[in-house]
């Protein structure tokens, strides 16, 4: 069996490296039908996301499949670069080693912002896209599937990719969503033009926030930001009102006193009808009145709280990361077990047939010399000739399987082939 | 065999699913989701067993017996549970639903010795309307104070910012509101039906000059009443009030109902009462342990 990686990623090579080796679907596609067609003994699987490129070949027997050099003169090949522009930038994994970049690439291990759950879903597309391109076969078949059964395995026993650690998609993902069900229906207002407010607000437009207000000093900059999110720039003057009819609130002023005090926010709270309003206030020095958080239905959250819950999610997201490194180990050492005993099938069930035919031939001669016997006796003996079969046969199959929890026991499988005369 | 179930198998079951959710706030595992489900179906499948046999063995049956109404509720309950956590399998629903499910069983098996209600009259179509509504206004008050025990604590949460730790997730206010908001308006219907139908039914018991008429002194009847009148009154004040359709106070009205609810509860269980009293039992009935009931 020849099973492995050639390929680059955010650990080994810079962006634009990883530019030139990028594939789009129908490049994807094009690089599979290519592989096939030059590698025709091979199974190929093409990974392609912006953080990597990974080009997965397996082959039945260690002779077959392309080598390392090969997959990668074949990338140069494909997008017209010369082999020494990319060779430094790629990277190559073999064996147990390519099986655990795998598992790892698709619980997202290895992402460059861990726990991130896209990367099981491009894993799935491009293993999917290999089989509507017929470039896979039983080993890539095993291989990608036991890589998407391992990122589920993690995924439910960890909380490695529920740990988010930035601030504004904490507030978004593990306080706003907490208390609105959805954002379509709500009204957004972004005080001040600061930038991460406006990173905050692309966490919402993600979660589908579409009525979105700006309200700054200088109405220019509002205008600018609500026209990059499709939202509407008020003045100054109007914020009172804007605050009544807001859900959603994201102030981040440089202002160096509350632009919002809590005899303010009581004028307005009578039209609010104690409605829940989510106030996100990332300005330093801080733009609400703290004592507005303890008012009716107002959840108010200063840069702090979340920074506070940003540093309990990586101690959460440090605490999961060996675990789940430990899942991806053990569940590598079971495939790899599987695999190599995998490889012995083809000898174990050449011995079984070899030991069928005397079996068959001595039975005949049995039967032919005891005629008397009845159906059931007859029965009886051939059972107890597949017992006796069965118990000399089976010290021999559970030394291969424990020799295969090392490797393809090749010196075994010799053995075995030699002593029994066993032929291909 | 059917006939071997008892309400221990259905009861021991639910305690487990219990038990399991509330190791989900202390650890993590990738076994538990299924394990609960089991365990939670296994209880459901012998529960709904368990119904069918008495359905068949009592004629009356399923709403025929106080024993049957309490077990009837619970089941439904518990339907509810495997329903919102096959939907929702990271959130604990089971955490404040299954206690309520293994409450009502206690209470069944409390009454598992009464008599039955009153059968073979003509009333008897009265009388299943009556307990019909009863058991969805009951529920609907159950349902709306879970929704309610949730919200407080979700915004007790939030307002605490202990919110996106990973081992209890809870539904979004929004959506604790709207259910809570919602039940709210939906039991005192349910609720009144429940108590018309029943009025209609002491009526006609009344005109046949039958002996099973329940009087307005009756502690099981004014203490209903109460239910109803506080169903009434909440259902009213967050139509006309727009803040007590959001916020906590959605939650302090639904748990104000899950408050009178106990009272009546309470009343039904330990005052000795005329109501679904049936003065002569028409046919031998099986009993609860008979029937595969409690032994």
């Amino acid at each position: 069996m020849r099973l492995q990686l050639v390929g680059c990623s955010h650990r080994h090579s810079p962006v634009a490296a990883r530019e030139r080796l990028a594939f789009d679907a129908a490049q994807a596609s094009a690089a599979l039908d290519g592989l096939r067609a030059r590698f025709p003994a091979s199974e190929a699987v093409l990974l392609s996301t912006c953080n990597r490129v990974e080009v997965y070949t397996a082959a039945e027997e260690p002779d077959q499949g392309p080598t390392h050099a090969q997959v990668a003169e074949f990338l140069a090949a494909f997008h017209g670069l010369k082999l020494d522009q990319i060779f430094d930038n790629l990277f190559e994994r073999s064996g147990e080693d390519a099986i655990r970049h795998l598992f790892m690439v698709a619980a997202s291990l290895d992402s460059m912002v861990l726990g991130e759950t896209q990367i099981l879903a491009q894993v799935k597309q491009a293993y999917d896209l290999a089989l509507a391109r017929n470039s896979t076969g039983p080993l890539t078949n095993q291989i990608f599937q036991a890589a998407i059964r391992v990122a589920k395995r993690v995924a439910s026993e960890t909380s490695i990719n529920e740990t988010r650690v930035s601030i504004p998609s904490v507030a978004v993902a593990d306080f706003a969503r907490q208390i609105f069900e959805r954002f379509d229906d709500k009204k957004i207002l972004v005080i001040g033009a600061g930038e991460m407010g406006e990173e905050t607000l692309r966490y919402l437009f993600d979660e589908g926030a579409r009525d979105i207000s700006i309200i700054n000093r200088n109405l220019q900059r509002a205008a600018e930001l609500a026209g990059r999110w499709q939202g509407q720039a008020l003045p100054w003057e109007q914020l009172g009102r804007s605050l009544a009819e807001a859900d959603v609130v994201i102030s981040t002023t440089g202002a160096t006193s509350p632009v919002v005090t809590l005899d303010q926010f009581r004028r307005i709270e009578a039209a609010r009808y104690q409605r829940d309003l989510f106030v996100l206030d990332l300005a330093i020095p801080r733009d609400f009145d703290p004592a507005i958080g303890d008012c009716l239905g107002v959840y108010l959250y200063t840069i702090d709280d979340l920074a506070e819950a940003c540093q309990r999610n990586r101690q959460t997201r440090d605490k999961q990361l060996p675990l789940a490194r430990a899942i991806v180990e053990q569940e590598t050492t079971w495939f790899m077990a599987e695999l190599n005993h995998h490889a012995t099938g083809p000898i174990i069930k050449r011995l079984k047939q070899g030991w069928q035919q005397p079996k068959e031939d001595e039975l005949r001669r049995l039967f032919s010399r005891l005629p008397n016997l009845t159906d059931d006796d007859r029965r009886q003996i051939v059972q107890s000739f597949d017992r006796l079969i069965n118990k000399l046969l089976h010290p021999p199959l559970e030394s291969l399987r424990d020799e295969s929890r090392h490797g393809t026991p090749h010196f075994l499988l010799d053995a075995l082939k030699r002593l029994f005369q066993l032929k291909d | 065999m059917i006939s071997g179930i008892t309400i221990l198998c259905f009861a021991a079951s639910y305690a487990v699913a219990l038990a399991l959710e509330v190791s989900r706030l202390l650890f993590r595992s990738g076994v538990r989701g299924a394990l609960m489900l089991g365990f939670g179906a296994a209880g459901f499948l012998a529960h709904t067993a368990f119904l069918g046999y008495r359905a068949a063995a009592v004629t009356q049956a399923p709403l025929s017996s106080p024993f049957d109404w309490y077990l009837v509720a619970a089941w439904v309950l518990a339907g509810l549970y495997l329903g919102l956590t096959l939907q929702y399998p990271r959130t604990p629903v089971g955490l404040f639903i299954l206690p309520l499910v293994l409450g009502l069983i206690g209470v069944a098996r409390f009454l598992a010795d009464q008599q039955p209600f009153a059968r073979g009259s003509a009333s008897q179509f009265w009388g299943m309307i009556h307990g019909a509504f009863l058991l969805l206004g009951v529920l609907a008050v159950l349902a709306g104070s879970v929704a309610g025990l949730m919200l407080l604590v979700q915004s007790y949460r939030l307002k605490h910012k202990m919110a996106g730790g990973e081992r209890l997730r809870l539904p979004s206010l929004e959506s604790l509101e709207r259910a809570g908001a919602r039940l709210t308006m939906a039991a005192p219907w349910m609720l009144a039906l429940g108590f018309l139908s029943g009025v209609i039914l002491n009526q006609v018991n009344h005109h046949r000059q039958l002996d099973d008429v329940v009087p307005w002194s009756d502690p099981v009847v004014w203490s209903f009443t109460l239910l109803l009148a506080w169903a009434t009154a909440a259902a009213l004040f967050c139509a006309l009030y727009k803040p007590a359709r959001q916020g906590r106070k959605v939650a302090y009205l639904t748990l104000t109902s899950f408050l009178f609810l106990l009272l009546w509860l309470g009343i039904r269980l330990s005052i000795p009462s005329e109501h679904g009293v049936s003065p002569v039992v028409a046919a031998p009935l099986p009993s609860a342990s008979q029937a595969g009931g409690p032994a």
